[in-house]
């Protein structure tokens, strides 16, 4: 897997990574928007999720849409996008194909949109797909396909047939068995895994005795949800390990320190989320803090360190 | 957004050099940022970190912008844990933030009679943009008029500048608008002297009401404050047939376009469009955001 040049070169799935951190959905935009920030740049990066599409354009939900909790914030922006065929007509062209790797989120209400909006990427210059199972904020579709293997799986299925991309299955935490959902994805033809999407919540306006969020509920990111994302990772890893399917380990992650428990504990690569929203300049920190690491314990790939894990007797 | 963009946000270490306290929890902060100082617009908001405990950051408008001496100016009123933290800050401290963000007050002075209306902590940049058509139009005469149900976070003073046509009595006024030769009115519910007893759009009413319809037509409206205050500010615009734009505010994350977190709805030639606060506005047409 690993192309061991240098040490943080990464392949994942056939795509040549130049580190492996990996800028998540809903975070960056369609790719451009942190590059308005001067020092920002999208080399720095191994790929970037664009994000969340659907077949046709969405409004999205009404506000508040973020709000800020503990070690965290919630989200429940609802899918707000122009439109599949608008992405790849007038937003793919604006991306420096050069710069990293840019990967679509495909989303949808039925199984035929998420097949339809996969062949519309298919057929453009999209590095690979990203299935969103697991959206939390929509009322239809997506987490409602993410909680059930068997549900899952059929996504998965019309995906693939759709594509020849690679494609990487985002897994939802708030569901009974991860592991098994990922075995199922697995047989369907996921080639990769995203884990965690955010994890489900609420916040109140006691004044008004109301939610906080227009949508009533939310997506839980940031530190807060780390512990609960670094389980799932080892979990998913458990499925994964022998059919050498790789893992995008993400939530929470803020530190190089996190970064390297989520290598350890079974990723391959690691999302950046709400990081960057305290730090937009993050990643270039993270990534010679892996080189460090990597260096001062010896090892010449940071892949040397994917599951690694030893467990307590 | 197009490759143009790139490059077009400044992060940097600001260094607190000032940092008074007002009545009410209200503070004003000077901090050295010379790169957002340098760039900084009417309109133009920083996206400020308060404390290393809390890494969200803050969005707050800019009041004041010196490019010469790299200062800008804050005001905020303290809300909840980051701004406690932040009223905390000494000088020589040093905050992070990002700016200057947002699509400016579009301030052409084609209009001559500017009408700033400034509600609560939407006062900031009503203050920025008076310096800047006083500097950049000086054929324009612009009158501001702020108000406030808390004590104002400067020191109230009567003002030296007549206004023809305002109410008897109504002369507290914003001693740096004095110092600008820029009249000033403010208004309040609380009773505070030489205050109108009101809002700020039923003062400015009652100088519209004064003036001739070819003055009138001179008259451009620029607002910050609550929603419902510029939803007032709407519809007076739209009774008067005046220009209007708006600052809106909303609770953010990234503040550059990235997460969408901060969007209002919008009407566009297209139809309705779910903008961002942060990169399509925080100023828009008011007939856009508030359709009458």
């Amino acid at each position: 897997m690993a192309a061991r040049n240098t040490p943080l070169v990464l392949d994942f799935c056939g795509m040549k990574l130049s580190n492996p951190l990996v800028l998540l959905s809903g975070c960056v935009g369609f790719g451009e928007e942190y590059t308005r920030i001067k020092g920002f740049s999208n080399k720095d990066v191994g790929a970037i999720c664009l994000k969340g599409t659907t077949l046709n354009a969405r409004l999205g939900n009404n506000p508040h849409r973020v709000t800020e909790t503990n070690m965290g914030m919630l989200n429940a922006i609802g899918l707000q996008n122009p439109g599949a065929v608008t992405v790849v007509k007038d937003y793919l062209p604006l991306l420096d194909f050069s710069e990293t790797r840019f990967i679509a989120n495909v989303s949808g209400s039925t199984i035929d949109e998420y097949e339809e909006v996969t062949r519309i990427f298919d057929d453009s210059p999209i590095d690979a797909i990203e299935i969103n199972i697991s959206c939390p904020n929509v009322k239809e579709g997506g987490v409602q396909f993410g909680n059930f293997p068997e549900m899952s799986a059929k996504v998965v299925e019309a995906c693939r047939r759709a594509t020849n991309k690679p494609l990487i299955t985002k897994l939802s935490p708030n569901q009974t068995d991860i592991a098994e959902n990922a075995r199922c994805c697995i047989e369907a033809g996921s080639d990769a895994f995203a884990v965690i999407n955010t994890v489900t919540g609420m916040s109140i306006d006691i004044k008004k005795r109301i939610p906080v969020l227009g949508n009533n509920l939310g997506g839980l990111s940031g530190p807060a949800i780390k512990p609960i994302a670094l389980l799932k990772v080892h979990q998913v890893y458990q499925a994964c390990k022998d059919k050498n399917i790789p893992i995008i380990g993400q939530g929470g992650i803020t530190t190089v320190d996190d970064a390297l428990e989520f290598i350890i504990a079974g990723a391959t690569a690691i999302g950046i989320g709400t990081a960057l929203f305290y730090e937009p300049l993050l990643c270039k920190d993270l990534a010679d803090g892996l080189t460090t690491f990597l260096k001062e314990n010896n090892l010449s790939h940071v892949s040397e360190l994917t599951g690694t894990l030893r467990l307590n007797e | 957004m197009s490759q143009t963009s790139r490059n077009t946000i400044n992060l940097e270490d600001a260094k607190v050099v000032e940092h008074k306290c007002y009545s009410d929890q209200q503070y004003v902060l000077r901090l050295y940022a010379p790169l957002t100082a340098k760039e900084a617009m009417p309109g133009n908001f920083i996206h400020l970190q308060c404390d290393h405990s809390i890494p969200m950051r803050r969005p707050m408008s800019i009041m004041r912008a010196e490019p010469d001496k790299g200062f800008i100016d804050i005001l905020y009123k303290v809300h909840g844990e980051g701004t406690e933290l932040l009223s905390k800050k000494c000088q020589g401290d040093r905050l992070n933030l990002l700016g200057p963000i947002g699509v400016p007050f579009k301030s052409t002075g084609y209009r001559k009679l500017p009408l700033l209306l400034g509600g609560g902590v939407g006062i900031p940049p009503m203050v920025f943009l008076a310096e800047h058509i006083k500097n950049n139009h000086k054929n324009c005469k612009p009158l501001l008029i702020a108000g406030s149900e808390i004590s104002f976070p400067f020191q109230v003073t009567p003002s030296k500048i007549m206004v023809d046509g305002l109410p008897d009595g109504v002369i507290a006024s914003m001693p740096l608008m004095e110092d600008w030769g820029i009249p000033s009115r403010l208004t309040s519910k609380q009773g505070y002297t030489g205050c109108y007893d009101g809002f700020v759009t039923d003062l400015a009413k009652i100088w519209l009401d004064t003036l001739d319809p070819e003055r009138l037509q001179q008259v451009e409206i620029f607002s910050c404050g609550p929603t419902i205050m510029l939803e007032a500010v709407a519809k007076l615009a739209h009774k008067y047939h005046l220009p209007c734009q708006v600052s809106l505010e909303e609770y953010m994350a990234c503040a550059v376009g990235g997460c969408a977190g901060c969007t209002v709805m919008v009407n566009t030639e297209s139809g309705q469009a779910m903008k961002r606060v942060c990169v399509d506005g925080p100023v828009f047409e008011a007939g856009t955001v508030f359709p009458q």
